[in-house]
């Protein structure tokens, strides 16, 4: 046990930090423009149907209103590419206003521009739309009637499962679960000239903003510059372009003048996607000793009438657990929802509440410690890819957290373990996300004023990027930090990753590093070959960089923007493009996966219903910690979110409409300081060389993995109630 | 407090906008105010029929608009006088991002109209303290990393240096409690309370 390798906290302030205490960050819908517009959409108030007519006669009339659009006369805007990669991703890919169709509550219909917000609110409240409205498809059981695959197998699970000696079969459900980031997706559409655009945009994919948007504008995609400067944060939900991107572009363009959109908070349950519901059937076999068995997981995730988001909730279940017969199959059923997208974490969050549910169920089933059971089932290799794992301690978490957590004072018996009115409940779960790395250009440059500029169109979502970039070239220069300026977020910049997947640092940083020794050796390659240096003419191996100073084996030591002056240069500069490892995953002799476990302890007041969360130990295993303050940040963060998906968040639908009855942040009650449990997290320390050059596997999303069915788990030890579909509520334990 | 009077038009809040970006290029960081874009002379701000005369004192100083009585405290700030530091994240008062001081006391700006608000002293996150000088709360938010992308940063400030004066007791639980009207989705409220109970000395 005191063997386990464990990261040593630091502190240090952020690179961005002065700028966010301040409020001088630049979010999106800061940016104002001289003659700037307002634009305010109007959404569909029929969950399908056909629109009959539209009647903005009295919000034209208004003064200072500059235009009504719809379908009529938003002029041309076209259908993206549609492709997986992430260059030409969209999840809503009909164009807004494209025909007179609806197929979810909320859908754009029109929009109003005026001179002023309040103008623009009026004038959309004054549009009338008709419908002719039809039964919409909504609710019901989720079966598998679309898009229906069989997404891993091997062996003969259902024999293994029918023979197996101790089982479980059940059936769990995840709700819609909506983002929420406290910024609002927002557009601000500035045309600089008859075809070109800059668009500001809440993005964590600015690239593929760009691409798309170009599309869809019909105009060149040198044409469409995209900034995200600082985003308030996305969760996936920011990932692909939506409808409301195309709308300020195009009123934008109709009036020439810049228009900002911001969407309400309504919007974001039905216009910028979301996590969608799930039902999953878990079918797991051990035999009497608790040795996996037989595994089958077939899920089925609702979708919209049109488009191909299918939450992959499959994902981990061939790999995380040593099991011969598995098979995974899945499917989609279409309703006539708003489109779903990746909320973080995607496919494996809901995954592992099934998963790691069924694991504690079958634990139970068969008198063994959960803990125990998963350290049992532990394996080197990845079953489903047939590779070893790069770097994997999943029993060091289990084992480390447990000790953290006192787990060995759990007393299974149900109900047994009190604090004074409440009944204490001790739950478990495993988890994992897979680590992967994108393709990153980037740029560093030496400046003659002094500075080092790091450059890579990627994005900062709060995960540390202006931070980590920042300490990495401390690092590898000696310069000092506030001599350091690091750009993101401008498709101007070398091309970086989007901010998804858990990829962005790990991605980022190889590409940063490789720039930043090419600059090096570009300057000293300069100091001894140029005339005028005073270095001129020392060999490579006589003539090294040391903290931002230039120094030659025969004496002599010059700053280097001193020495760029006198060479005439005005930086010195390194460009770099690493590769990731997306397009050709098959070709890794390794499979890299980060690991962690969940240790949670609920309280339940029976005398007053109510339950909370009390506090999480947390153990992660993602290969090499970067930047410790954020990346402990992320987890703790990530724990918060997974106690509101355990506990709170569901999206209600109007079984009549599909209208989202609580679209606002007092009925999706999502968690307060209030909620926040006591948090302990741990990072284990096992750099990942096959991970990246770094030995980083990310930290974005593992740390929501497995709260949801440790919470249930903790409730079940708790109360006796196994809760299978999220989140818990108060009714579901007031039988006890 | 010092009052400094000032007709504020689009023109003339977009080069305020152009000098704070220049001092922030002097800050160890980030290109921030990027593309700003020409200032044209000609450029009056849009006057809406209704449009009231309006005088707010914000962070010591004195504005006149005219604006229309319908305009809330915070689309005034960020719209009419882009003071963007104040963030909208619900406009229905459930998530607290837009929380300001009027008068000494946190409010929900998405809930206040402007016009309602002449006469009292209203004071925004860019009024509390600045990256030379930070207040006491700003710098403790800094070293407790008490944010990740920053958005409901300047609410959590707001209603976290209010909270000083408020009755409130020592606990956890009670910072917990009164905090609960700011909404932080990246969940960093472990990181803000320990930068609230540590400008609080508890």
């Amino acid at each position: 046990m005191d063997k386990i390798q464990t990261v040593k906290p630091s502190r240090e302030a952020r690179h961005d930090a002065p700028l966010k205490v301040t409020g001088q960050a630049k979010y999106t819908s800061d940016f104002n423009f001289p003659r700037m517009a307002y634009a305010v959409p109007v959404c569909a108030t029929v969950g399908k149907g056909k629109i009959r007519a539209i009647d903005s006669s009295s919000a034209r009339a208004m003064k200072g209103v500059l235009g009504v659009y719809s379908r009529e006369n938003i002029g041309a805007l076209y259908r993206p590419t549609k492709e997986a990669s992430m260059d030409y991703r969209i999840d809503e890919a009909r164009p807004p206003f494209e025909d007179d169709l609806i197929t979810y509550y909320g859908q754009y219909v029109a929009v109003a521009v005026a001179e002023t917000f309040e103008l623009a609110q009026a004038a959309a409240k004054a549009v009338k739309v008709s419908y002719v409205s039809e039964k919409p498809k909504l609710g019901g059981k989720l079966e598998q009637e679309d898009l229906k695959k069989t997404d891993h197998e091997r062996g003969d699970a259902a024999k293994a499962f029918a023979q197996a000696e101790v089982k479980v079969d059940h059936v769990y459900v995840t709700p819609t679960e909506v983002h929420n980031p406290i910024e609002l997706h927002a557009t601000v559409a500035h045309w600089t000239s008859p075809d070109k655009v800059t668009l500001y945009e809440t993005s964590q994919a600015i690239h593929a903003q760009r691409n798309v948007m170009a599309q869809i504008l019909g105009i060149p995609r040198e044409n469409v510059q995209v900034i995200t400067k600082f985003l308030g944060s996305g969760f996936g939900g920011k990932l692909w372009c939506w409808p409301h991107s195309a709308i300020a572009a195009a009123t934008a363009r109709k009036l020439n003048r810049p228009v900002k959109l911001v969407t309400d908070r309504h919007m974001a349950f039905t216009n910028v996607g979301h996590r969608p519901r799930t039902e999953q059937r878990i079918q797991l076999g051990a035999d009497k000793n608790g040795k996996f068995k037989a595994l089958i997981h077939d899920y089925a995730s609702q979708s919209s009438m049109d488009d191909e988001y299918k939450e992959n909730c499959g994902e981990v279940s061939g790999f995380l657990y040593g099991v011969s017969d598995v098979k995974v199959t899945s499917g989609v059923a279409r309703r006539n929802q708003s489109v779903p997208t990746a909320m973080r974490g995607p496919g494996a969050v809901p995954g592992l509440h099934a998963l790691e549910s069924a694991v504690d169920e079958l634990a139970i089933a068969l008198n063994m410690d959960p803990v125990a059971l998963r350290i049992l089932n532990d394996t080197n290799d990845d079953q489903m890819t047939k590779k070893p794992f790069s770097s994997r301690h999943l029993k060091e978490c289990l084992e480390l957290g447990a000790q953290k957590f006192g787990w060995s004072k759990r007393n299974a018996k149900i109900g047994s373990m009190k604090d004074g009115d409440e009944i204490i409940g001790y739950g478990v779960a495993a988890c994992t996300w897979p680590a992967r790395r994108l393709d990153a250009d980037a740029a560093v440059e030496f400046t003659r004023d002094g500075r080092v500029k790091i450059s890579c169109g990627t994005h900062d979502v709060g995960t540390g990027m202006y931070t980590v970039l920042a300490n990495i070239v401390h690092e590898e220069t000696g310069i000092a930090k506030d001599k350091i300026d690091v750009e993101l977020g401008d498709t101007n910049l070398p091309k970086g990753p989007i901010a998804g997947g858990s990829m962005a640092t790990g991605s980022v940083v190889p590409a940063v590093v490789e720039a930043c020794k090419k600059a090096k050796k570009n300057l000293l390659t300069a100091a001894t070959k140029i005339q005028s240096s005073p270095f001129k003419g020392l060999k490579d191996d006589e003539i090294k960089f040391e903290k931002g100073l230039v120094t030659g084996k025969r004496g002599g030591k010059m700053d280097f923007a001193s020495l760029l002056k006198k060479l005439n240069m005005s930086s010195a500069a390194g460009l770099a493009s690493v590769k990731g490892n997306m397009a050709a995953m098959d070709k890794e002799k390794f499979s890299t996966k980060s690991f962690g476990a969940q240790f949670v302890e609920i309280g339940w007041n029976p005398l007053l219903a109510k339950l909370r969360v009390r506090r999480v130990v947390s153990v992660i295993d993602a290969g090499r910690i970067i930047n410790f303050q954020p990346a402990r940040n992320q987890i703790e963060g990530a724990i918060v979110m997974g106690v509101g998906m355990g506990l709170f968040e569901y999206a209600v639908t109007d079984a009549r409409d599909g209208f989202i009855a609580n679209a606002n942040l007092a009925d999706y009650v999502m968690p307060v300081h209030a909620d926040c449990p006591e948090i302990d997290v741990t990072f284990l320390d096992y750099p990942d060389k096959e991970a990246n050059a770094y030995g980083a596997r990310g930290v974005g999303e593992i740390g929501l993995a497995g709260i949801a069915p440790a919470i249930c788990a903790a409730v079940h030890h708790a109360t006796g109630v196994r809760v299978r579909e999220l989140p818990v509520r108060i009714e579901d334990l007031l039988a006890t | 407090m010092s009052e400094e009077n000032s007709k504020v038009s689009r023109r003339s809040f977009l080069r305020h906008a152009g000098v704070a970006g220049a001092g922030v290029a002097a800050l160890p960081l980030i290109s921030n105010a990027q593309n700003a874009p020409p200032i044209s002379e000609s450029e009056k701000p849009y006057v809406p029929d209704g449009a009231q005369d309006v005088r707010l004192n914000i962070n010591g100083k004195n504005y006149d608009l005219k604006i229309e009585p319908r305009v809330t405290l915070l689309d005034c700030l960020r719209e009419n006088l882009n003071l963007t530091g104040t963030k909208k994240g619900c406009d229905h008062g459930q998530c607290g991002a837009c929380t300001i001081h009027v008068n000494g006391k946190r409010v929900n700006s998405c809930l206040s109209l402007a016009i309602a608000h002449q006469g009292d002293a209203i004071t925004t996150i860019e009024g509390l303290g600045t990256t030379q000088k930070p207040h006491p709360m700003q710098k403790a938010f800094m070293e407790h990393d008490a944010y990740q992308c920053g958005y409901c940063t300047s609410g959590q400030i707001m209603s976290a240096t209010a909270l000083l004066k408020e009755p409130c007791g020592k606990a956890a639980g009670d910072v917990r409690e009164a905090m609960s009207g700011n909404i932080c989705r990246c969940g960093a409220y472990k990181n803000i309370l320990e930068a609230i109970q540590d400008v609080r000395g508890v």
